[in-house]
């Protein structure tokens, strides 16, 4: 009986998803694009590299011969409405359909044939009534059925139950062994991600190390602190800044909610309608209800809106004191020192991070409960990770204005190597301005001074510049770009003396769509360290450079008439939900220069929209550029969540190429479509000297742990100092290039090496990281689209 | 089959609001609010709904629940285990939630010393021999101060539609009021209890003397608890099997109190040491202007009642070379550290090689370097 309803509850997801609603399925299951490619059919892995030993987070699930689910429809004469009832009369007859079972009503799963097509039960009621039940056999359901992998996860989260894991959003953690960081109130607790999915051989668990940042204070507690640091004035601001759209814990209930709004004109006296009519107030509901008192009667009230299928269905009013934050805010995420901490505890490096899994594994092995749970739905798992061999592609060569640079592939960092070689591109600083206050003169010069020691080198023509000091006031730094800005200036130079967002938005408003002149902001800080000056000086003089049109270094692309996309989005949750997608596409042979612009999504429309028209406008300029229309176009597609595969390739997909038609009668581009996905819950390790390391950059997974379905990898090609390097999964859903495996994944890694602003490989190709930073920019600091002046240039970087 | 949910079939008609089954839980509700018994145990828990309700009343240090049938036990059993803020806020109680898989009719020792023992519609389902055992069980054996029992009025049993002879197939018996009345008579008189009778579910106007739809016998023990003499003829052999035991964290746990203290005190010493270090470009002074002319604290709308730092002048925390020195005296005042400590030595003995201390171990000390490292 305990799996009859912990189950059913999960399966009704199941039916109603088989019915045809819509419900969300993060693993995209049933999406098939392979099927539409030709040639792939055969194979989808590649040859080039030098191969690599490599073990994995992911089990094999082993299922007895002939395992197999059987579905059956359970019907009732007379009609019975309600579950429990249904569900007590039919387990009347629990000799014949067994202890293991999953019921929600009207589908029942069972590990074992009940023997005939249709089985006719007969229970009665407890008021005497007689009621025939019909269970008929509807499926059989393969062991890699999406049914049948939708219910060995339910199967594997039940397990994590019984290991004693609490359940917080989609993943399983263990309190009982909580890391403390009091400096800043944050507690961690460490727990599992799994999914059982698939995979290109066999159905696996793939299991890792999830660690869940939760806070030792009641939201109550948080606010209280939020107004002694900013005082009363910003304070209600703030808090909805802070506090809309983080999730929080409560003490009465095991349910996690999202924060949508806090009510000021509300609170804990307030009263709401009960089902059965009555009016009571907030505060009598909790003591009558679980006997909690609370003690500030004038806080508050958090809303939250309970949604399905992104449509409201009603509103959840919420006590602060009766909360607990989950996760960081954005200011905490900004504090180098708060993640500094925490990166201590959850940054696991690779032996230890296996070794946290193999922990889970052995858990279940050794926990006869769980054991035997499994065992009545006859499944095991191999509780030795899976181990393959991957290939690790040839490091790319750095071309530089007539030189050529190697780099050590182990670090993947060309920094100094480059350093003080010309640039491709030099843009001239003939007419710059350096606006500072009073107070950063002294860094101010400093930096001037670095300038020009460090830009002569890099073949950058620079002038002294306008210097102009202002007061510590937004206002007076924007009065000075109204009075000297003009579009014959190159660049403004503004140094900050703090991080503060409102006058960082206001400069870089002003300059990226009033007046469309490329900007740099510094913070004082960052330039008063003597030792570290003429690095960070480096870095100024290339990213100016980028802004205002320069090129820095390439590698070699042979494919031609090639225009590369770049896509991802922002998505604002505190201002009106607004989401911006950055659109980026190259505009030469080399990938140096691209054009970029950026979709704002107003209320009711689509994103897909604003991209076809930007899509446009990317091919006007290559044709403007190159003087005719790429012959191949690959758009590489990143910010696509869990379970939104489906609209992508169904919908976005069909745009573009309806799109392209537009274009010209003649005109028939190859198109390819690649989603990114940097959130993935594999995990590589190379197998070094016993121990286990993270593979080094340019690994490429192409077999094994990607899915049958689709035509996907994995390429590692960034390093991390600490923990685990996460690999990225490139999905290609469409494919007109014809190109091989082999080549577009190269094409792709080779893409990860063009990101200015860091002079290195990065997780993903530069394209979607320059969209990023745009969409970033635009949704955080800007909320409008930048001067379309500016659109040939990084100036967001 | 479980009791709540027969219940709801037959409110449809006979309308009972709230329903029955939740005015019986609410009345033992209200006796745990008016005895403050410390120990409960619920016999014939089956899916632990009352004990889902009674683990919320905060006299309750110990609740444990008893079942013939474990699957049904084992359905929603993970519902009593502590919330993840339980484990966040440990709070100032104790609490211990058990579930056994056993029978009213057998003795076991983990049921002795409590103070409530609910049987909430149970006897009814009881076979005859288990019924005849059951008093010896429960008011000779457990001998709580009381012990509350339920059973359906079968007087009633004409008002409900569809209840042909008893309420439920499960029901070995439905007793009428004098059936039960003197079931329960005579066991309290045997037993050295007293027993007052009531019950939930009024009957229609005019038919008072029918009695409530489910009657209830509140027994209190007459004698007081002797533990030693008691305790020496009861067997000590366990028949009981633990299906289910979750420890609440509390602050009475000196690890929890520790780690609580540990905190607190870390947190209370950030918070100082970052007023009395110079403010490193954070905030420009022009803000701190702007905000002092304008800011005038209005307790309005949200009251304060943030632990002000009062910071006495003679233990006032200092900065020497690169380290900050906080007195723990000025850490004691904080409220919240107060409350949980108590007394000063007992703040110095939790913190003890937790936290690091100055040379005379009167304050706290912390590095000024660890701030800005590689910003």
């Amino acid at each position: 009986k305990t799996i009859g309803l912990q189950i059913s509850t999960g399966l009704q997801d199941l039916s109603l998803r088989d019915r045809g609603g819509r419900r969300r399925d993060y693993h995209d299951l049933g999406v098939n694009t392979r099927q539409a490619m030709v040639h792939v059919q055969e194979s989808k892995t590649g040859l080039s590299g030098r191969m690599i030993k490599l073990s994995t987070n992911h089990f094999r699930l082993t299922s007895r011969p002939q395992w197999a689910l059987f579905q059956y429809h359970v019907g009732y004469s007379p009609e019975m409405e309600s579950r429990r009832l249904r569900s007590a009369l039919l387990f009347q007859h629990e000799e014949q359909i067994g202890k293991t079972h999953a019921f929600d009503g009207s589908i029942l799963f069972l590990p074992k044939n009940l023997g005939n097509k249709v089985t006719e039960l007969f229970s009665r009621t407890r008021s005497g009534e007689d009621v025939k039940i019909t269970v008929t056999l509807t499926n059989e359901l393969p062991p890699t059925s999406p049914t049948c992998l939708q219910f060995y996860n339910i199967i594997f989260r039940r397990l994590l139950k019984m290991l004693n894991l609490q359940q917080i959003g989609r993943n399983y953690y263990n309190p009982g062994d909580p890391v403390n960081i009091p400096n800043h109130r944050l507690v961690v607790w460490p727990g599992f991600s799994s999914s059982i999915l698939q995979y290109e051989e066999s159905i696996m668990l793939c299991a890792d190390v999830s660690h869940k940042v939760l806070r030792g204070e009641t939201v109550l507690d948080f606010m209280h602190s939020l107004h002694s640091q900013i005082g009363e004035e910003r304070f209600r601001d703030a808090c909805a800044k802070e506090l809309v759209g983080l999730i929080v814990l409560t003490r009465y209930n095991n349910r996690t909610y999202r924060i949508d709004a806090v009510s000021w004109d509300n609170s804990p006296m307030g009263t709401f309608r009960k089902s059965d009519g009555s009016e009571i107030s907030f505060m009598e509901y909790y003591k009558k209800q679980y006997n909690i008192d609370i003690t500030d009667p004038k806080q508050p009230v958090l809303i939250s809106q309970r949604k399905s299928r992104g449509i409201v269905q009603g509103t959840v009013v919420l006590m602060p004191e009766l909360c607990s934050l989950t996760g960081l805010t954005d200011k905490m995420r900004s504090d180098f020192n708060t993640m500094k901490d925490l990166a201590i505890h959850t940054r696991l490096p690779p032996e230890q991070r296996q070794r946290e899994v193999g922990r889970l594994l052995n858990y279940i092995q050794k926990d006869d409960n769980v054991q035997k749970e499994l065992g009545n739905w006859g499944l095991s798992f191999d509780y030795k990770s899976v181990a393959f061999m991957g290939r690790v592609v040839q490091g790319e060569k750095i071309f530089q204005s007539g030189s050529m640079f190697d780099y050590n592939p182990q670090f993947a960092d060309w920094t100094k190597e480059t350093r003080g070689a010309p640039l491709i591109r030099a843009m001239p600083m003939d007419n710059w301005l350096l606006i500072y206050t009073r107070r950063s003169y002294d860094v101010a010069n400093t930096l001037l001074q670095s300038l020009f020691k460090v830009t002569p080198s890099m073949g950058i023509r620079m002038n002294k510049p306008n210097m102009i000091e202002v007061d510590e006031r937004t206002e007076a730094y924007l009065r000075v770009l109204q009075q000297r800005v003009n579009p014959d200036i190159n660049i403004v130079v503004c140094i900050l003396s703090s991080s503060r967002k409102d006058r960082y938005d206001s400069i870089k408003k002003y300059l990226c769509t009033d007046c469309p002149v490329p900007s740099q902001c510094v913070l004082a800080r960052t330039l008063s360290k003597p030792q570290t000056i003429m690095t960070v000086a480096t870095k100024i003089a290339l990213q100016m450079n980028c802004k205002m049109g320069g090129e820095l270094w390439s590698v070699e692309i042979p494919l031609k008439q090639v225009m590369i996309v770049g896509i991802d989005c922002y998505h604002d949750i505190v201002s009106g939900r607004q989401s911006v997608a950055g659109f980026v596409s190259s505009l030469n042979q080399t990938m140096t220069r691209w054009f970029s612009r950026c979709v704002v999504q107003s209320r009711g429309q689509e994103l897909v929209d604003g991209i076809k028209a930007c899509l446009q406008t990317a091919l006007r300029n290559w044709f403007k550029w190159n003087k005719s229309l790429p012959s191949r176009i690959f758009v590489y597609r990143d910010g696509v969540g869990d379970g939104q595969l489906n609209t992508l390739v169904n919908y976005e997909v069909p745009q573009f190429l309806d799109c392209l038609k537009t274009i010209g009668t003649d005109y028939s581009p190859r198109l390819t479509v690649i989603v990114v996905k940097k959130r993935v819950g594999a995990r590589f390790f190379a197998e070094a000297g016993g121990g286990l390391k993270n593979p080094p950059p340019g690994t490429v997974v192409d077999t094994v742990v990607t899915r049958p379905e689709w035509y996907d990898f994995f390429i590692v090609s960034h390093t991390v100092k600490h923990g685990c390097v996460t690999p990225t999964h490139y999905n290609v859903i469409y494919d007109a290039s014809q190109l091989k495996p082999d080549h577009l994944q190269r094409l792709t890694y080779k893409l990860c090496h063009m990101y200015y602003n860091w002079s290195g490989v990065i997780r993903v190709p530069a394209p979607c990281q320059y969209a990023h930073k745009l969409a970033f920019l635009v949704g955080q600091s800007i909320h409008r689209e930048p001067n379309l002046l500016l659109s040939d240039r990084l100036y967001y970087l | 089959m479980d009791k709540n949910f027969q219940d709801e079939e037959f409110a449809r008609v006979v309308k009972f609001t709230p329903p029955l089954y939740k005015q019986r839980y609410q009345f033992v509700k209200d006796l745990v609010e008016k005895y403050k018994p410390k120990k409960v145990a619920d016999l014939g828990c089956a899916d632990c709904r009352l004990l889902r309700m009674l683990k919320f009343c905060s006299c309750i240090e110990v609740l444990a629940g008893l079942d013939i049938c474990a699957s049904v036990m084992k359905e929603k059993m993970h519902t009593l285990s502590p919330l993840p803020l339980d484990y966040l806020q440990p709070s100032e109680r104790s609490l211990t939630v058990t579930l056994y898989h056993g029978s009213v009719a057998h003795k076991d020792p983990c049921m002795l010393g409590f103070d409530l023992v609910t049987c909430i519609e149970l006897i009814e389902h009881l076979e005859e021999s288990e019924l005849k055992k059951f008093p010896e069980v429960v008011f000779g054996f457990m001998a709580p101060s009381i012990v509350v029992i339920s059973t359906p009025n079968s007087e009633f049993n004409p008002l409900l539609p569809g209840v042909m002879l008893l309420r439920h197939p499960d029901h070995k018996f439905e007793w009428n009021q004098a059936q039960f009345q003197g079931w329960a008579l005579e066991a309290a008189t045997c037993y050295d209890y007293s027993v007052e009778f009531t019950g939930v579910g009024h009957p229609p106007a005019g038919m008072e003397n029918i009695g409530f739809c489910t009657q209830i016998g509140v027994f209190m023990r007459k004698y007081p608890q002797n533990d030693e003499s008691a305790q020496s003829e009861k067997p000590t052999e366990a028949v009981y099997k633990t299906v289910f035991k979750a420890v609440y964290p509390s602050l009475k746990d000196e690890k929890y109190l520790q780690n609580a203290v540990v905190n607190e005190v870390i947190f209370t010493a950030e918070i100082i040491r970052h007023r009395l270090l110079p403010k490193q470009e954070e905030e420009e002074e022009e803000e701190d202007l702007e905000r002092k002319s304008k800011f005038q604290p209005t307790v309005d709308t949200f009251s304060d009642c943030l632990g002000k730092v009062v910071v006495d002048k003679t233990r006032e925390p200092f900065v020497s070379g690169s380290e900050v020195y906080i007195p723990l005296a000025t850490i004691f005042s904080f409220p919240k550290v107060n409350r949980l400590c108590g007394t000063f030595e007992k703040l110095c003995q939790l913190i003890a090689g937790k936290v690091t201390l100055s040379g005379d171990g009167s304050a706290v000390v912390f590095s000024t370097e660890h701030e800005n490292e590689e910003n």
